[in-house]
């Protein structure tokens, strides 16, 4: 996937496969470079009475790491998932069901936010439930010298003076979501959030092709 | 009537208020509440802060213990951070282990301390591999009533810098510590991250929200700003915005970052003297 002809600012191989799981309503294995995750989307699901909202679906998202039992930072991406999935399907449709998202983290080798986000999209967009809008998301690191790079791995993530991850609609394209670490100054933000959105451009049409090619072999 | 009217529709009766660019506690769209920061508040720690933010009360005391370096870090002394939100705070909380929001408040402040480098873990060591200092933060909520993070962050930072160690002699042969209770320094803060929460409603920004916005806003932005660089531009999903208005918060924030400095600063030149 070439953004732009610049060895920084190109991502790493996109790769997914859908329908991986028998039992949820929509499933799928994406992989960015190294770094793999599952995600699963069942729903709309009978819902536990405490948690049930008489407007619109309840959205849970479950983050679970490749080994042990989630902790504190797990519980922030989880968030960040919840809040995407809660703004981009239309729960309206659903009162008092449940839609219920699951991502298992596989391998982590940088980008896992991104990774996640975009894998949750895919498996929502597989299960054929109501959305408001895609969301695609794409990170990037800024080195000590002040040059970009484009969807980091774990090594350039590591060493960067910042990282940037940045969450877009396809409709608008606006920002849904931002999560940054390090320090920066404002045109650096600038320059990350134009990188990344032209990132996620790139990621809409994969999605694209991607489920054109999926219905193709279905039909 | 504007209370029957306000618990049926609450999200048209906001929507009204902010349609004639008001609140319903009478603060303009982008107005801020007043800001009480008070130190020392705790006398058994070793270093505390209370801060109000309107109605948003966190208290933070910070307690130093000796503790032996990680093998990994032998130079590297720690800060551990916790937020408390009680029962007490708010009737969304419940008692029993961290809520969820009690955990990403957490994690988000120990994230950003490391980040801004507002502490360097390296000024704790007393004796390589030996000996470090070990800062336990503890933030309790005391009233909730929204940006819960900007409160936490500067109570947490106004705490640190009145936070003063006893100096230690370490005797490494026969494993003696004396601490020297007459002789206490404080440590070095280099910079203060500060920070500041919008809420978005429908199209529009609102700066510094309660709880009750908080709730029937679409999403939350904080922005977190140290000494003119951005630390952080925390978003967690919520309803679209444009990158324009993205930054007119940004800038927003920068202007705001002063007054909170010179806030911290005069309340611990107060307590000194």
């Amino acid at each position: 996937m070439n953004v732009i002809d610049d060895n920084n600012l190109l991502m790493r191989k996109v790769n997914c496969k859908l329908d991986i799981l028998s039992r949820p309503d929509g499933s799928v294995l994406l992989s960015q470079g190294d770094t793999v995750v599952i995600a699963g989307v069942y729903g709309p699901i009978e819902v536990k009475t405490q948690k049930m909202l008489i407007n619109k679906a309840s959205v849970e998202t479950f983050y679970r790491p490749k080994s042990g039992t989630p902790g504190i930072g797990d519980r922030l991406y989880e968030s960040i998932i919840q809040n995407i999935c809660e703004t981009s399907l239309v729960s309206a449709l659903y009162p008092r069901s449940s839609i219920v998202v699951i991502i298992q983290e596989m391998q982590n080798y940088g980008g896992i936010i991104s990774c996640a986000v975009n894998a949750c999209c895919f498996a929502l967009l597989n299960s054929g439930i109501d959305m408001k809008f895609l969301v695609a998301s794409a990170s990037c690191a800024l080195d000590d010298k002040g040059v970009f790079h484009l969807d980091p791995d774990k090594l350039l993530s590591d060493k960067a003076k910042a990282n940037f991850v940045f969450v877009f609609d396809n409709i608008a394209k606006r920002i849904i979501a931002s999560h940054t670490s390090g320090s920066f100054n404002l045109a650096q933000y600038e320059e990350a959030l134009e990188l990344c959105k032209k990132a996620c451009d790139a990621i809409f049409d994969f999605y694209k092709t991607k489920m054109k090619n999926e219905i193709a072999n279905k039909v | 009537m504007a209370k029957q009217f306000k618990s049926l529709h609450p999200i048209k009766f906001y929507r009204d208020y902010l349609n004639q660019n008001v609140r319903p506690d009478g603060r303009l769209l982008s107005k801020f509440r007043p800001v009480i920061v008070n130190t020392g508040s705790i006398a058994t720690a070793d270093g505390s802060a209370l801060v109000r933010i309107g109605k948003t009360t966190v208290i933070c005391g910070i307690k130093a213990e000796l503790a032996q370096p990680k093998a990994e870090k032998p130079k590297e002394g720690f800060l551990i951070c916790n937020v408390d939100l009680p029962p007490l705070c708010s009737s969304k909380f419940r008692p029993g282990p961290p809520s969820d929001l009690a955990q990403v408040t957490t994690r988000f402040v120990a994230d950003l301390i490391l980040n801004s480098g507002c502490i360097h873990l390296r000024d704790l060591c007393i004796l390589k591999e030996k000996l470090v200092w070990c800062l336990y933060a503890d933030l309790i909520c005391l009233d909730y009533d929204g940006c819960l993070i900007d409160a936490c962050l500067l109570a947490l930072l106004t705490a640190l810098k009145t936070v003063k160690l006893p100096s230690v002699d370490y005797d490494v042969a026969i494993d003696k510590k004396v601490v020297n209770e007459d002789e206490k320094k404080s440590i070095l803060i280099y910079n203060t991250p500060v920070s500041t929460t919008y809420a978005i409603f429908e199209d529009k920004i609102i700066t510094d929200p309660t709880a009750e916005e908080e709730d029937l806003s679409s999403g939350l932005i904080t922005i977190v700003v140290k000494e003119k660089e951005l630390c952080s531009v925390h978003k967690p999903g919520g309803s679209p915005i444009s990158e324009e208005k993205l930054y007119d918060c940004i800038q927003e924030t920068i202007k705001r970052a002063d007054l909170l400095n010179t806030l911290i600063n005069t309340a611990i030149s107060e307590q000194t003297h």
